[in-house]
Order: C-alpha cells, then sequence, then structure tokens
C-alpha cells in the first residue's frame, strides 16, 4: 500500500545538521538575537549615512520633504524595532523558542554549496550566455544534490534547458544572451 | 450599469483563449500545490514573467485561478503522503492522512474537493458583494487615510502571521526601505544607488519576488534532501456520502464564514484561516476526540476555509490595493507590472474588471473540482517527481523568470541575493511575506505619507484630524497589542 520515495542525497553530510542544538543564552538578553540587533543597526548605521550623500535640493522643490526623510525615518523605525529582538524571547517564549529550533542546527554544506554554485553559474552568464547558464545549472545542481542516475539525467539535460530556451525566445520574444562563448538563440 | 459590467466582465472571461490559459493556471496550480515545497506566491512569482505579453485580464485571470487551485492541491499530498504540498494544508494532514493510512485516501481527497470548491464558491460571492462597496467607501480616501491604511495592512500581517511580530514589523520596514532606492519622483535625487545604473529605475519586485519565495525555499530544500516520504498509492477519489454531508454541512457553512473573514484581514490569509477552520470544526464537533484520527470534519473546515480565504484576500487587493495575503502581494504585483494600480479608481472606472475576476476565479474552482475528481491519481505521482531534478528546475525558471523581466543579468542577481537573504532572515524568524508586503506597498507608504506632511505642513497630529485615520491608528494598535490585550482581558476576567 505504501511505497518509500528513494532517499536521495549521498552529498548531503548527515551529521551537521543535528550536532549542535546550539543554546542561544536565553536569560534576560538573547545572545543570538543580540548579534542578530548588532548586525541590522551595523547595516542601518552604514545605509544612514548613505543618506547624509543623497544629492542636496532646494527646499523649495521638496516643500520640507527631503529625499532623505523617509528613508531616515525608516532606518529609525528599524533600529527601535531591532533593539527589541534581544528581550522578545521575554513576553513572547514560545515564538522565540519555536525561532530557536528552526536555527538551532548549523547551516549544511550542501546549502553553502548550493548558493555557492549558483553564484558560480550566475557569475559565467556573461562567458556563456543564458542557455550556458541554464545547462550548466541542470548538469551540476542534481549532480551535487547526489543524482547519479545517468539515465534520467542526461534527457533531463538535453531536453529541459532547451524547451526552456525556446519557449521564452520563441513565445515570449526573450532575448537571451548568448555571451562570449555561448549560443545565440533567435529572440 | 452593474449588471452590463456583470455581462461584459462575463464576456472577457468566456473566452476560448481566456479559458485556456485559466486552465493553464489551474493544472499549474494543482501541480503546485501538490508538490511539497512549491508554493502558491512562489509559483504566480514565476509564472509572473510569462504574463508580460499578455493582456491585464488574462494574465491576471490566469494568476488567480493559480491561487485559487494552488490551495487545493495542497490537501492532494499532505492526505497521501502527510507532507502538505502547501502551508494552507498542514491542518488538512491532521484527519487526511490517517483516513488515507485506513484505506480512505479517496474519501478524504472527495472530501477535500467538494469542501474546498464550497469554500471558494462562498467567498466569491462575498468577493462579488463587497469588493464593489468597499471601493466605494474607499473612494473618499484621501493620502492620510491610505497611509493610515497601509501601516494598518503591515501590522494586520506582522500580528497574525509567523512567529514574531517585532521580526515581521521588521522584515516590512525591510521591504519599504528596499522600495525607496532609485529615483526620488518628487525630486530627482538618486537614492541607494550606490553608482550603479540599474537600481536607477529602483529594484524590480519581480526578481525580489521570486528570490525570496523560490530560490529561499531551494535552500532550505538541500537542507532536507536526506527526508524520505512515505506514500499511499492506488487512490480512487470518492465523492462524500448523504450522510457525510449531513455530518459535514455546519463545518463547511462555519468554515466558509471564517476563511472568508480572515481573508479579507491583511494577513497570510489561507494557512490562518484553515488553521482557525480546523480547530472551530473540532470545537463544535459531536465527537472531537476522533480529531487526529480521521474525522471527516477535520477535513471539510480546514479545506473550505483555506480556499475561502483565498477569494476573501482578492477583496481588499482588488478593493483598496492592499494585498490579503502572500500570494495577492505578488498578484499586485503582477497589476503594477501591467500598469494598473488596483482600488476604488481602478474599479470605479472599469468595474468590468472586478466581474471578469470573478468568472476567472469562478471558473478555477469549477475546473479543479473536476481535476481534483477525475485526476488526483494522476496528481499524487507528480511527487514521484526526483527533488534532484525539480529543483535545478525551480532554479532555471527563476533564472529566466528574473531575467526576462528586463532582459538585465543583474536582475538574475538581485534573485540571487535576494534568495539567499531570505533564506537567512528566515532562518532567523523573519517572514518573506512581511518583506513583499512591504515592497510592493512602500512606494503607496511613502508617497501617501510624504503628501499628508505636505497637506498637514509637516504637523503629524494633524494626521489624526480624520476620523478613518484615527480608526485604522486604533485597529494598528489593536493588532500589534492584541496578545498582550487578550493576556490584560483573560486576567481581568479571572
Amino acid at each position: 500500500m505504501a511505497d518509500t520515495e528513494p532517499a536521495e542525497n549521498p552529498a548531503g553530510d548527515s551529521g551537521q545538521g543535528s550536532a549542535s542544538p546550539a543554546p542561544s543564552g536565553r536569560g534576560f538578553v538573547h545572545f543570538t538575537d543580540l548579534w542578530l540587533t548588532v548586525l541590522i543597526v551595523a547595516v542601518c548605521g552604514w545605509l544612514y549615512y548613505v543618506t547624509t550623500q543623497f544629492d542636496e535640493v532646494s527646499s523649495l522643490l521638496t516643500q520640507n520633504i527631503g529625499p532623505e526623510w523617509f528613508p531616515r525615518l525608516l532606518i529609525w523605525t528599524i533600529v527601535v524595532l531591532s533593539l527589541l529582538l534581544p528581550f522578545e524571547h521575554l513576553a513572547r517564549g514560545s515564538q522565540t523558542a519555536s525561532i530557536d529550533e528552526d536555527r538551532s542546527s548549523r547551516i549544511k554544506s550542501i546549502s553553502v554549496f548550493t548558493a555557492l554554485l549558483m553564484i558560480c553559474v550566475v557569475s559565467m552568464i556573461h562567458l556563456f550566455g543564458t542557455l550556458g547558464g541554464m545547462i550548466s545549472v541542470c548538469i551540476a545542481l542534481p549532480l551535487l544534490w547526489g543524482e547519479r542516475r545517468m539515465k534520467i539525467l542526461v534527457p533531463y539535460v538535453l531536453i529541459f534547458p532547451p524547451t526552456v530556451a525556446l519557449l521564452f525566445t520563441k513565445v515570449l520574444k526573450v532575448y537571451f544572451e548568448p555571451g562570449l562563448f555561448g549560443v545565440a538563440i533567435g529572440g | 450599469m452593474g449588471f452590463d459590467a456583470l455581462t461584459l466582465g462575463f464576456s472577457l472571461i468566456f473566452d476560448p483563449y481566456n479559458l485556456f490559459l485559466i486552465l493553464c493556471g489551474v493544472l499549474i496550480g494543482v501541480m503546485v500545490g501538490a508538490l511539497p515545497g512549491l508554493s502558491s506566491p512562489m509559483a504566480v512569482a514565476l509564472l509572473l514573467p510569462f504574463t508580460v505579453g499578455l493582456e491585464p485580464i488574462p494574465a491576471i485571470s490566469m494568476l488567480a485561478a493559480l491561487y485559487c487551485a494552488g490551495t487545493f492541491g495542497g490537501s492532494i499530498t499532505a492526505i497521501l503522503i502527510n507532507a502538505p504540498g502547501a502551508p494552507p494544508a498542514v491542518a488538512t494532514a491532521f484527519d487526511g492522512y490517517p483516513m488515507a493510512k485506513n484505506g480512505e485516501a479517496g474519501r478524504a481527497l472527495g472530501l477535500a474537493a467538494v469542501s474546498s470548491v464550497i469554500g471558494g464558491v462562498f467567498s466569491l460571492l462575498v468577493f462579488l458583494v463587497a469588493t464593489p462597496l468597499l471601493a466605494k467607501v474607499a473612494l473618499e480616501f484621501k493620502p492620510p487615510e491610505y497611509f493610515a491604511l497601509a501601516i494598518f495592512a503591515l501590522s494586520m500581517l506582522a500580528a497574525i502571521s509567523g512567529k514574531s511580530s517585532i521580526r515581521n514589523l521588521i522584515a516590512g520596514g525591510i521591504g519599504v526601505l528596499i522600495g525607496t532606492a532609485g529615483i526620488h519622483l518628487t525630486t530627482g535625487v538618486e537614492r541607494f544607488t550606490f553608482g550603479i545604473p540599474e537600481i536607477s529605475d529602483g529594484i524590480h519586485f519581480v526578481p525580489v519576488l521570486i528570490g525570496l519565495f523560490a530560490m529561499g525555499e531551494l535552500l532550505t530544500q538541500s537542507q532536507t534532501l536526506d527526508k524520505t516520504l512515505e506514500r499511499i498509492s492506488s487512490v480512487v477519489i470518492k465523492l462524500p456520502s448523504r450522510e457525510d454531508y449531513r455530518k459535514i454541512k455546519w463545518t463547511i457553512l462555519r468554515s466558509c464564514g471564517i476563511g472568508t473573514f480572515i481573508g479579507i484581514l491583511p494577513a497570510e490569509g489561507s494557512t490562518v484561516a484553515a488553521i482557525m477552520g480546523y480547530n472551530e470544526a473540532k470545537r463544535f464537533s459531536k465527537e472531537p476526540e476522533k480529531f487526529g484520527s480521521g474525522a471527516i470534519e477535520g477535513i471539510a473546515g480546514p479545506e473550505a476555509a483555506n480556499n475561502a480565504a483565498a477569494g476573501g484576500a482578492m477583496v481588499p487587493t482588488l478593493a483598496l490595493g492592499i494585498p490579503g495575503s502572500g500570494t495577492t502581494a505578488v498578484i499586485l504585483a503582477a497589476f503594477i507590472m501591467h500598469g494598473l494600480r488596483p482600488g476604488p479608481h481602478l474599479l470605479n472606472e472599469t468595474p468590468q474588471f472586478v466581474y471578469a475576476i470573478f468568472f476567472a476565479m469562478l471558473f478555477a474552482n469549477l475546473m479543479f473540482f473536476a481535476i481534483g475528481l477525475g485526476g488526483a491519481k494522476i496528481f499524487s505521482r507528480i511527487t514521484l517527481i526526483p527533488r534532484t531534478l525539480l529543483w535545478p528546475s525551480v532554479f532555471v525558471f527563476s533564472m529566466v523568470g528574473a531575467y526576462s523581466y528586463s532582459s538585465s543579468v543583474f536582475d538574475i542577481w538581485v534573485m540571487l541575493i535576494a534568495g539567499i537573504v531570505g533564506f537567512i532572515m528566515n532562518r532567523h524568524g523573519f517572514g518573506a511575506a512581511p518583506l513583499v508586503m512591504g515592497l510592493i506597498l512602500g512606494k503607496l507608504v511613502e508617497e501617501s505619507l510624504s503628501q499628508s506632511m505636505i497637506i498637514y505642513d509637516n504637523n503629524w497630529l494633524r494626521l489624526f484630524e480624520s476620523p478613518i485615520v484615527v480608526l485604522f491608528f486604533v485597529l494598528t494598535f489593536i493588532s500589534l497589542f492584541w496578545p498582550l490585550i487578550k493576556q490584560i482581558w483573560s486576567k481581568a476576567k479571572t
């Protein structure tokens, strides 16, 4: 009656995910959230600095509402709210406990490699074009995720990216960049 | 006048081409709904670039059809493999899967299909009546009222959805802040462009939406590749018996009301509605002890509620231009992409628009009912697609979708960064939906606040001159401090 989907991830590291429940210091101050607050405040500080570099405009044009006014208001709001984060668990214990549970396991290396692979593919679009990028994803990502069944991988790589490319170029009239060494597809 | 618009709306939709697009939306919706990890907002975001070349009505109809069908599709996998294809189907799994394990998978799917379509059609009738009425009220709104309304919408989303109101508010604020990048309309000053010419026009929301919903989920899925799913096979769907109908009729009716009401509130409608629908079904049941082991009300309650929320969520989206859920936020983005800004003025000038969407969603409900009855077995097989091929395909669609919006590789980078940042934010409890809502409402918030400040000569207190503004601010306060108010209330009672 019940069949089971095969496990598909020899590449995923088995141990790391469940290794460390990361006690995050839930005393008066929640330390993980404190770091988060520091990060948010730092980014906001930098963004605030950026707003000070906006071009000056005559007050006649701005009517007292300059281009920096609204972003600064938002930055202040975000800073004030983020200052509450380290103490949020005192008021809403169960909810923050659930967030702690979500982030207690470390990010698996497979996720990091997946993100890096995606960055590499997008960086190479200038060289190999959009179709080249699609083909590389269709080869590299399944392999990274542990797919070794060539009888499904090869037809997938041969059929899927060209079909998507043709759909977009011929039906939706999108022009795909061929890249330096890539293939131009008629738009 | 109203009847003319209704017939015009019908004729706009009752066209073979439009019906075909709605059918496509339904098929994609059921498939996406059935696939664990793929959600309606993600599918709508991925489908956005495909609709660029379409007229607004067929485009929005297709996306709305996907939304309706996606909500139902989630129940298939919730019942058959105990893995809700979409968050709104979480509660369906509580009793759906035990029923399936007891050899009643077909009956459970039949109950889900019938309850879903009743919930969907009920909410559409409310949508048909409420949208023009709400739009009429909103015609009186001026910038201060719009500002207060947008703040209320953001606060509702923060209060109801996710795990932390503060984090949701921060995410919403970040979304609004991202929306400020680009050239400031009044002064022509470049803000947060960092010398990148592509940002001068602002950061396009389509790549951000795709990144947050699709790429973020892809990275989340990469963490669970070793998870195995138990699957119930050989399903023949069965319509509920007369005895079943007798047992669930009040549950469905109650859930229709709950779902539609929750849907109209600006928040993550369907999921909250489904959980409330389930809880209320249990509370009113004569046999609450059967819940969790295969009670039919446990399927009817959440399914009627989550589909009713889909129609309800379209009410504020069309009448006020304020999204009622994460998916309708993406649908609102589709409107903007097509050069339209939903709200009272659009409805006043083109009332046939709302009726066309009504008929599109009505047809979508009927189609997914037929497809659900006839094709549940096929759709349950969709989960056999290896994740090692499914998610690379999602990445390809995301990449091409982000690129095709303005044929720019820069947008692929935006999508990728949004995905990675979204994944990290999600781990720390910051939801994607509030960020998207903030991003989409950002322009409205800034414009309405700036205009209000100019009107009131920079005097904040004068905002409170309008009773509607005061009302929205009071509602905002209540929504933000609701847990505290509830606590004080219950303490006072005891």
